[in-house]
């Protein structure tokens, strides 16, 4: 069952192509990572799935409805940029946001809500009282409390310490448990890589990743080397074999050329250096989102 | 449907519970009608310092009967009858012969009224008294610091006329006495049309005066701008600071930019009317209690709602629109004053239509659509009857003109409210709305 399919859509502004050729299937029941990089069109195409845009060309299919005869009521959203009225008093906005979505009262629906996000005894304050952090929250119980069947978060963890991220992936989670398929964008790639069933990314408005984790980095192989190192690091990338080093103070990741025996690099790395630690690996999925982001040609799925 | 009232609400409370609409609501009448009672207050409070005037008259025959004129007020109209106190001012009239130097007399004196000596000085022609033959020296000049509202130039009015009248009559040997009623003025009283009743019975016209003829039309415009500021000018800020805000974005997940902004339009229509409602009743209660009951046009309270109504529609579409386009509290600013063309040019030709409501320019004013909610209301309001076709004719014309201000206010709204950024240009607010 597919909960969100995109069939070729495309969307310009003044000429300039923010979405292009965009295909995607979500799977009804999934979580749906969407990554890409600032200005890549994750949010345009967020917009278009929210009906918020109209794509130029292609067409979309949400709970196997065509996009103009679904309404947003079992669709909840989460947009990049948090917006509550300042003034009114969260239980109050919160009812107001979820009687929009359903059409009735929500209270207890709010109260059980606010209890799982430790916001019970904030319900009576007003939103300009809260952290940034508590807002996010608040905002992701607007989103849920209509108990929607496709859940659409846009930088849901922007701005969480890492408790509250956790708090809300465990919410994510739950939901996900209660039948209902979740979209998500993230610049976070640990997240992406423990929460996803599927990663999908844009990169210049087009499709360039479409997959579980494992078949992403199946593409890849096992070009990546983790090491430790008591000596300097700075010859690494001189030997023979190793495209790029990508230096994180404890720890170096090399990627390795396909065509070489990593234990020939090993043999290499133990004349040089005391090795302490050495794991030959599939690339991470943030290790895969800079090789794409940042090289000058990609190739499209 | 229930999602934009449920919006409406959402808009109709949040102004109504907050203290600035219930002091906005005391207040704004307040401030509207300020100088009226500023001026009711003040009356009382007139500055009783002695006034000295100083007349140059060139034909000598005026210094008699003004000095009498002023001494017979100084000492009888300028006490208040309750406790004989002075509430008004002693003019001090003092008399100068006219100089060889005419210019330099009159420059002299007018350094004397500038540093404080003299309040005025009156000078008057050597040909006042026959015109007819040297009508260049038949004058006579007040000259003041203040010389256009001083109360002293019209006190000088009477005396000196009356004067000029008996000195006429004396030099064409006619006396006085034998016409007894020859000062005596006739007020022309201002009275409105008899009917006839279901009887035959002709019915007296009652009085027609200044409180009917313009105090219930300027009441009824007066309260229907007001209405508008309450109601439809705060949208445009409102929207504005909601898009800026990303508030937008999370209501435009659960309905649709339609939807969001008809709610808002209602919310502000729902304001206007409760107001309205305070206003019109508290004010009807009032007239009741103070037996003005007469004064009331209740035959022109169903116009005045359905214009307001309709003026509400289309104001709230046109601010909601404006609102979505701005970027900033200075683009809203600088949207607010042409958004206002409705309900200003309406008040800047209330005279001209309420002296003459059947005039080729109030009616055509009055029928083109986004005046003619005010205009139609202020000629309804007028003692005069205008033709029945006529307020039908406006209600069409604004109905139809109101639906097509809501359809292009919405291609605006809906292609502008996500936009952020996007420099305020006239070209880009019609391409949104030819294209959306």
């Amino acid at each position: 069952m597919i909960a969100l399919s995109l069939n070729n859509i495309t969307k310009s502004f003044n000429g300039c192509t923010a979405v292009d050729q965009l295909s995607l299937e979500v799977p009804q029941g999934s979580i749906y990572g969407f990554i890409g990089p600032n200005g890549s069109g994750k949010t345009t195409t967020i917009r278009m799935i929210m009906n918020i845009f109209y794509p130029d060309s292609g067409d979309i299919q949400i709970l196997n409805h065509p996009r103009n005869s679904i309404d947003n009521d079992r669709i909840g959203y989460l947009p990049e940029e948090r917006g509550l009225y300042k003034k009114m008093k969260i239980r109050e906005l919160l009812n107001f946001y979820g009687e929009l979505k359903t059409g009735h009262r929500v209270s207890s629906e709010v109260d059980i809500w606010l209890q799982k996000l430790d916001l019970s005894e904030w319900g009576n304050k007003k939103v300009e009282a809260l952290s940034k952090g508590m807002s996010q929250k608040v905002q992701f119980i607007a989103t849920v409390v209509s108990n929607p069947e496709l859940v659409i978060l846009d930088e849901p963890f922007s701005g969480l310490d890492p408790v509250n991220t956790d708090t809300l992936l465990k919410a994510m989670l739950e939901l996900q448990r209660n039948g209902a398929t979740i979209i998500f964008s993230t610049h976070d790639m640990a997240t992406a890589e423990k929460v996803c069933d599927y990663v999908f990314m844009i990169h210049k408005g087009k499709k360039v990743l479409d997959g579980t984790l494992n078949e992403i980095q199946d593409k890849y192989g096992n070009d990546t080397l983790r090491i430790r190192c008591e000596n300097k690091t700075s010859g690494l990338k001189h030997i023979q074999g190793v495209e790029n080093v990508h230096d994180f103070g404890r720890t170096q990741e090399l990627r390795i050329s396909p065509d070489i025996d990593p234990q020939d690099i090993l043999k290499e790395l133990m004349t040089t250096n005391i090795l302490l630690s050495f794991e030959l690996m599939k690339p991470s999925l943030h290790d895969i989102f800079v090789r794409i982001a940042s090289a000058k040609e990609v190739n499209h799925v | 449907m229930y999602k934009v009232l449920r919006l409406a609400t959402r808009e109709y409370l949040a102004a109504v519970r907050t203290k600035g609409f219930i002091v906005g609501l005391v207040m704004l009448p307040v401030f509207m009608s300020g100088s009226m009672i500023a001026m009711m207050l003040l009356k009382d409070h007139v500055d009783i310092r002695e006034r000295r005037i100083v007349v140059i008259d060139e034909t000598g025959q005026f210094s008699e009967v003004l000095m009498e004129q002023a001494r017979i007020r100084n000492t009888e109209h300028i006490f208040s009858p309750e406790d004989s106190s002075q509430v008004q001012p002693i003019y001090n009239i003092e008399f100068v012969e006219p100089e060889h130097n005419l210019t330099l007399q009159l420059g002299v004196l007018s350094d004397r009224v500038r540093s404080g000596d003299l309040h005025a000085f009156l000078h008057i022609g050597s040909s006042i008294i026959h015109p007819v033959g040297d009508p260049e020296n038949a004058f006579a000049d007040y000259h003041a610091e203040s010389a256009a509202l001083d109360d002293i130039r019209n006190w000088l009015r009477d005396p000196i006329n009356n004067h000029l009248r008996r000195l006429r009559l004396e030099q064409a040997g006619i006396d006085e006495a034998d016409i007894p009623d020859l000062f005596a003025w006739s007020w022309i009283s201002a009275k409105g049309l008899l009917t006839v009743d279901d009887d035959g019975n002709i019915i007296d016209a009652g009085a027609s005066n200044e409180i009917r003829a313009i105090a219930v039309p300027l009441v009824m415009m007066m309260l229907m701008f007001m209405m508008s500021m309450m109601g439809a000018m705060p949208q445009l800020s409102a929207v504005m600071e909601e898009k800026t805000q990303r508030i937008v974005e999370v209501i435009l997940g659960s309905i649709t930019p339609f939807q969001f902004m008809l709610g808002k339009i209602l919310g502000g229509l729902a304001v206007a009317l409760t107001s309205t409602l305070v206003y019109l009743g508290g004010g009807t209660l009032f007239m009741q209690w103070r037996g003005f009951e007469a004064y009331i046009p209740y035959d022109i309270f169903p116009w005045f709602v359905v214009n307001l109504v309709l003026l509400l529609f289309m104001l709230g579409a046109l601010m909601t629109s404006l609102g979505s386009v701005a970027n900033d509290a200075k683009d809203a600013q600088s949207l607010s004053f042409p958004a206002m063309f409705p309900m200003m040019i309406p008040m800047f030709v209330m005279m001209p239509v309420l002296k003459e409501p059947l005039s080729t320019f109030s009616t055509w004013l009055s029928l083109i659509p986004p005046f003619t909610p005010m205009v139609m209301t202020l000629r309804l309001a007028s003692p005069v009857t205008i033709p029945a076709w006529q307020p039908w004719a406006g209600l069409m014309g604004v109905l139809l003109f109101t639906l097509l201000v809501v359809w292009a206010g919405s291609r605006i709204f809906r292609a502008a409210i996500l936009m952020q950024g996007v420099p305020l240009k006239f070209s880009n607010i019609m391409r949104w709305m030819t294209k959306g």
